[in-house]
């Protein structure tokens, strides 16, 4: 072939190439990423959600259908290292992140404020996404600035886990359900009277590399006593009355030896599976744990395990909460992207149970308030999170520092 | 004996976690002296993740930077040991400064190099920061220095030319640094995990490490001990292979090193 014919081949392709992605019969492609873990093993050919179990279980079978059924689209999924935020913020500056991907809403307010994330709220409407039907903690959770930012997907709080057969030894069981106490006094009170007649500390706490732990109990109850956290954007405000009692009361208790001492994470799970303690103070993420552990023969928790939010102490109730949500990271986006983004938006949100099965409170009302969900085990006692759940705000500038202050898988 | 023991403890106590139910462990750590034993894990670590691909992904930048660290350190090494050039001391102590700024100080501008580049996702993009190597030059320099002149001199009457000399005389005679700086060199990038997170953002490019960490949930020590610690064993095995085969070399060329 000679120069001639070849500069001719080639300005040809050259002229063809351009056109290849705009073939109309070429598939959307759409990018989406995610933590929550790799179960290809388990569930990588899974489309039937329903036979999922487990975060990693239920979003990989969930994307699996989504693909499936829409096979006009190019579905692209990402497994991070959890939180991915590292990724993420490379992407970003790299000017590639992914369309769709996995934030806690806690962290939304870090990257919107530096205009990375987009609002959804035209998106959500093509989805047919009604923001109406949010729950109260997961519509605070994606609104910034009375636009949203995310679509929530569930809402994640401590819980009192609770040791019912300890319990009843320790007489503080009233028709079937725990007694829990309803003052910082009582609380004590109750502790020991446990430690009592169990010989075993009240509470189980991860209190060793697990700074999290000890957030959530605070700003639970600050947010109990309306003690503002975060007078502004750049400072944190803990010198308070209100900070006092909250701390003095997790140290009587630590001091008289009415909790677990010297535990990390894994070793207060333990502990609580095993029956030594009566109260593990951790979130919705255990649930599914927890009561497969009651409904297993010869273990300790075998139909002794009941779950409620945090028993109010002082003031009103009120719980710090954080959870998932799905966020669109700015960049350019081809029309028939946007409708895929849409497409996939209103698949997920039309399965919002499905997810609650993890444990975690759905983002969706009308899904709390189904009878779907109230059938699950102890739904119904935990329900009350999305109603009392909030996650303080704004957020400091270092929330990426913190993190993970709710580091559920 | 104690000493050897106290090594393999954690290494025995890794392998039996590995082989154990998740579920079991969660309850009770203990039970990995006891049985059952389950190959479940493995099985989780090898058909749930592109783990084949990873591994590939980990040795050919592994490799590809302990072949252009070798290259380049020992040409920089014979450089700074045997030629006269101007700022030659003044180079070489810049050089030297490398070892003393942190990979943090200098990630956020390389980051954004290799993006300007668009080299992010890419092989070049994984091996290419790992060339930089100041110990490495400091190490072949020093060991370039400590071989006699009148190698190169002898060398020089019978007519060999530079490149001659530094290929058929001087270069052997550093295989066992060059043996230690590629096995150090080996394993600094095989172990890599910051880089490799941030630079490859694709599956597809992911390394053995970062793979392995995007297959974890939050959590995994709890939750998946089993599967964390059978992601452990897989991600050292090669390493162990490379140990076990090339064991004689290796043991010889650090402690050749230090006898210097």
């Amino acid at each position: 072939m000679r120069l001639g014919q070849l500069a001719a081949v080639a300005l040809v392709a050259g002229a063809l190439l351009p056109t290849a992605g705009c073939d109309p019969g070429a598939r959307a492609e759409i990018y989406v990423q995610r933590f929550f873990g790799e179960c290809g093993a388990l569930y990588g050919r899974e489309t039937d959600v329903a036979k999922a179990e487990g975060e990693c279980g239920i979003v990989t079978a969930m994307i699996n259908r989504f693909a499936a059924r829409n096979p006009d689209l190019q579905v692209d999924t990402n497994v991070v290292a959890w939180p991915g935020y590292a990724q993420l913020a490379a992407q970003i500056a790299a000017g590639d992140p992914p369309d769709l991907v996995t934030m806690h809403q806690s962290v939304i307010s870090d990257y919107q404020s530096r205009g990375l994330l987009e609002p959804m709220d035209a998106i959500l409407r093509e989805a047919e996404v009604r923001p109406e039907d949010f729950t109260v903690a997961a519509r605070r959770g994606v609104t910034k600035h009375g636009a949203i930012y995310g679509l929530p997907w569930d809402t994640v709080g401590g819980l009192y886990h609770v040791n019912t057969a300890l319990f009843a030894r320790a007489g503080l069981m009233r028709a079937g359900k725990p007694v829990l106490p309803r003052s910082a006094e009582e609380l004590l009170a109750h502790a020991r009277r446990f430690k009592a007649a169990t010989g075993k500390p009240y509470l189980v706490q991860s209190q060793v590399n697990d700074p999290a732990t000890h957030v959530r109990n605070f700003y639970t109850y600050l947010l109990a006593q309306d003690a503002p956290i975060f007078p502004d954007r750049d400072h944190i405000r803990l010198r308070t009355p209100e900070a006092r009692r909250v701390v003095a009361l997790f140290r009587t208790i630590d001091r008289e030896g009415l909790t677990t001492r010297n535990q990390d994470y894994p070793a207060a799970v333990a502990s609580f599976m095993n029956g030594e303690g009566g109260v593990f103070l951790t979130g919705t993420w255990m649930l599914g744990p927890f009561e497969q552990e009651s409904r297993t023969p010869g273990r300790a928790l075998f139909g002794a395990y009941a779950v409620y939010p945090y028993p109010r102490l002082w003031g009103h109730e009120a719980a710090y909460v954080d959870g998932h949500a799905w966020v669109m990271p700015k960049r350019e986006r081809t029309p028939a992207q946007r409708q895929a983004l849409a497409r996939l938006l209103r698949f997920m949100a039309a399965h919002n149970f499905d997810w609650s099965r993890t444990g975690h409170l759905p983002a969706f009302q009308p899904v709390v308030e189904s009878a779907a969900f109230a059938a699950l085990p102890h739904r119904r006692d935990i329900a009350p999170l999305a109603r009392i759940g909030f996650a303080p705000c704004p957020m400091p500038r270092s929330v990426l520092s913190f993190l993970p202050l709710f580091s559920g898988p | 004996m104690l000493g050897a023991m106290l090594m393999a403890a954690p290494l025995v106590w890794t392998l039996l976690l590995s082989l154990k139910a998740n579920s079991e462990l969660m309850r009770d750590s203990g039970t990995a002296f006891s049985a059952p034993y389950t190959l479940e894990n493995y099985r989780a670590v090898l058909q749930g993740s592109s783990a084949f691909r990873w591994l590939l992904n980990s040795l050919i930048v592994s490799t590809g930077t302990m072949i252009g660290v070798l290259i380049l350190c020992s040409l920089a090494g014979y450089g700074f040991a045997r030629l006269e050039f101007p700022f030659r001391r003044t180079l070489f102590v810049f050089v030297l400064l490398g070892l003393a700024i942190p990979e943090q100080a200098v990630i956020l501008p390389r980051h954004q190099l290799f993006a300007a580049l668009h080299l992010h996702n890419s092989y070049p993009g994984l091996i290419l920061p790992g060339l930089a190597g100041p110990f490495g030059v400091f190490f072949m320099t020093q060991y370039f220095r400590a071989i006699p002149r009148e190698l190169d001199e002898a060398a020089m009457l019978d007519g060999a030319s530079r490149l001659r000399i530094f290929w058929k005389v001087l270069l052997p005679l550093t295989l066992p640094a060059q043996a230690t700086l590629g096995v150090f060199t080996f394993l600094a990038a095989w172990n890599d995990y910051w880089w490799p997170l941030i630079s490859a953002t694709r599956s597809e490019r992911f390394t053995l490490t970062v793979g392995l960490a995007s297959a974890q949930m939050n959590y995994a020590q709890t939750s998946g001990l089993g599967f964390l610690m059978a992601q452990a064993v897989f991600a050292s095995l090669p390493i162990l292979i490379v140990y076990l085969l090339f064991q004689k070399q290796i043991v010889r060329a650090i402690a050749g090193t230090s006898g210097r």
